[in-house]
């Protein structure tokens, strides 16, 4: 991604909105956009979702495949996310190798869902030591207009929790449904104009500041913190949307879980 | 090409496996405006294929080598999403990706009225997110829609389809199955309005008379298809 140039008129209106207590889309500091969850959308991913928020739209897929166990965890498959954010997205994203800032959001995406035990990798067992699934979850973002972490994140665990093992595909048995035994949530808040909001658009993230990512799994345990790009914050700014976290990571579960 | 003849892929009563006539297209929805951030889009799906594409532009053209001083340029990326296919599709450009771009950028510029826009660019990208059989076909049909819906000034839409022979009866739009197994695949691009082709390609084996047939078939499904691409420009889903 080319570096954006931001107007100070912007960070100035920005600051202006913040300290009016209103935000360039009429929302309050802790309202999200309307999202909707679509599951089952990819005839060929054995999983798959369409997350929108507001004008983001994100498609998670899941694919499997057969690998050898690595030598030290003989009884265990693997999970590995990948997310591609590629010209189709948004002018400021451009093809080519990944950039830092899709490798940070594939990470951060990974970390909460790994970290959280959803997947159990010893389950992906076939024959120890020989045979294990990889599960694949591929996130691809369609239209970027801010907050893709969350996109993804919320895309990724309900491509998962609909997702089936292709067994006979591979002809080894009859096809499962994977087991998903929790539910990992994401929450990103942006210092937009002085304070954080929750949910930033593609404009505030441009003449914003520092970010905070908060992956909240069942019973509000934490999985996943991510601090990015320049900025200070206090602990009690933490504290703060921490608060925000548990309320929007249980509506949002609620939504997953249908 | 597989060309697995004994493969039985046509009934007695000339019907394919899904049911279609040999000149029949499989079921096809447009929509427009789906990428909200692009400044024009397009959702085509074709049978269980699925593309994206969405235009951004005219731009600046960067770096500046690639500007030209009397017309624009087109920047087209066909990309298949990992998820697309039946076995996962590595991320990233290949050798058939870059060539399908090429050939889609190729037809594009034949229609866009480059010259309008010096010095800038213009940037397709084509996703592929399901892919069943003639992907490249969907893809630079749904860049033509997409590049209408962003006001683009064109000559003409491109309307892609192809054809092909399977069991020794040549028969329009190869589904999945028709493909691997089939023994020619005939995709063209065409102009609707004049019948002029922008975009040809062809492999396999086919006597003078199954190209014949084929080339018909594929005008034919061309002006059936530019009907639904006329209507999704017009208003909303057809």
């Amino acid at each position: 991604m080319a570096a954006p140039l931001v107007p100070k008129l912007l960070r100035a209106h920005l600051s202006d909105l913040a300290s009016n207590d209103a935000r360039l889309d009429d929302r309050g500091q802790w309202d999200g956009r309307e999202t909707k969850l679509e599951i089952g959308v990819l005839p060929r991913a054995e999983g798959s979702a369409r997350v929108t928020m507001g004008n983001t739209i994100v498609l998670a897929g899941v694919k499997f495949q057969i690998m050898t166990p690595y030598p030290d965890r003989p009884n265990q498959g693997g999970l590995m996310c990948s997310c591609e954010v590629r010209s189709i997205a948004g002018r400021h994203w451009e093809n080519g190798p990944p950039s830092p800032q899709s490798i940070e959001l594939g990470r951060v995406v990974d970390r909460g869902i790994r970290e959280s035990g959803c997947i159990d990798v010893d389950d992906l067992c076939i024959i120890p030591g020989e045979k294990a699934w990889q599960v694949i979850l591929d996130l691809h973002a369609i239209s970027d207009d801010g907050n893709l972490f969350d996109a993804f994140a919320l895309a990724g665990i309900a491509a998962l929790r609909n997702a089936t093992i292709p067994a006979e595909r591979f002809e080894i048995g009859e096809d499962t449904p994977l087991k998903v035994s929790k539910t990992p949530i994401m929450c990103s808040y942006h210092k937009v104009g002085g304070r954080f909001v929750y949910d930033a658009s593609y404009r505030e993230e441009l003449g914003g500041d520092e970010r905070i990512h908060i992956t909240l799994g069942d019973d509000d345990h934490v999985h996943s913190l991510q601090k990015g790009l320049k900025g200070i914050f206090t602990a009690d700014e933490f504290a703060e949307i921490m608060e925000h976290a548990k309320s929007r990571c249980s509506e949002l579960r609620d939504m997953v879980n249908g | 090409m597989g060309g697995y003849g004994d493969v039985q892929m046509i009934d007695d009563d000339g019907l394919r496996m899904d049911g279609r006539k040999p000149g029949d297209v499989r079921p096809i929805t447009i929509e427009t405006g789906v990428v909200p951030v692009a400044d024009g889009s397009c959702r085509m799906t074709w049978g269980t294929n699925e593309a994206i594409v969405a235009v951004y532009g005219p731009m600046e053209a960067h770096p500046r080598k690639i500007q030209r001083q009397d017309r624009a340029v087109l920047d087209v990326t066909y990309n298949m999403a990992p998820f697309s296919t039946t076995d996962r599709m590595r991320p990233g450009f290949n050798r058939r990706s870059r060539e399908i771009s090429k050939v889609t950028a190729d037809a594009l510029e034949s229609v866009v009225l480059l010259e309008l826009y010096p010095r800038s660019k213009i940037r397709i990208s084509i996703e592929i997110v399901s892919a069943e059989a003639g992907t490249r076909c969907v893809g630079l049909t749904a860049a033509s829609v997409a590049l209408a819906d962003a006001g683009i000034p064109m000559t003409d839409l491109v309307v892609s389809v192809a054809s092909g022979k399977i069991n020794d009866v040549v028969v329009c739009d190869l589904n999945k199955e028709e493909d691997n197994y089939g023994e020619a695949d005939l995709p063209m691009g065409v102009l609707p309005n004049s019948g002029e082709l922008v975009f040809l390609q062809m492999d396999g084996d086919l006597s003078p008379d199954e190209f014949k047939q084929a080339w018909d078939y594929n005008m034919d499904a061309a002006m059936e298809v530019h009907k639904l691409m006329v209507d999704a420009l017009k208003g909303g889903e057809n």
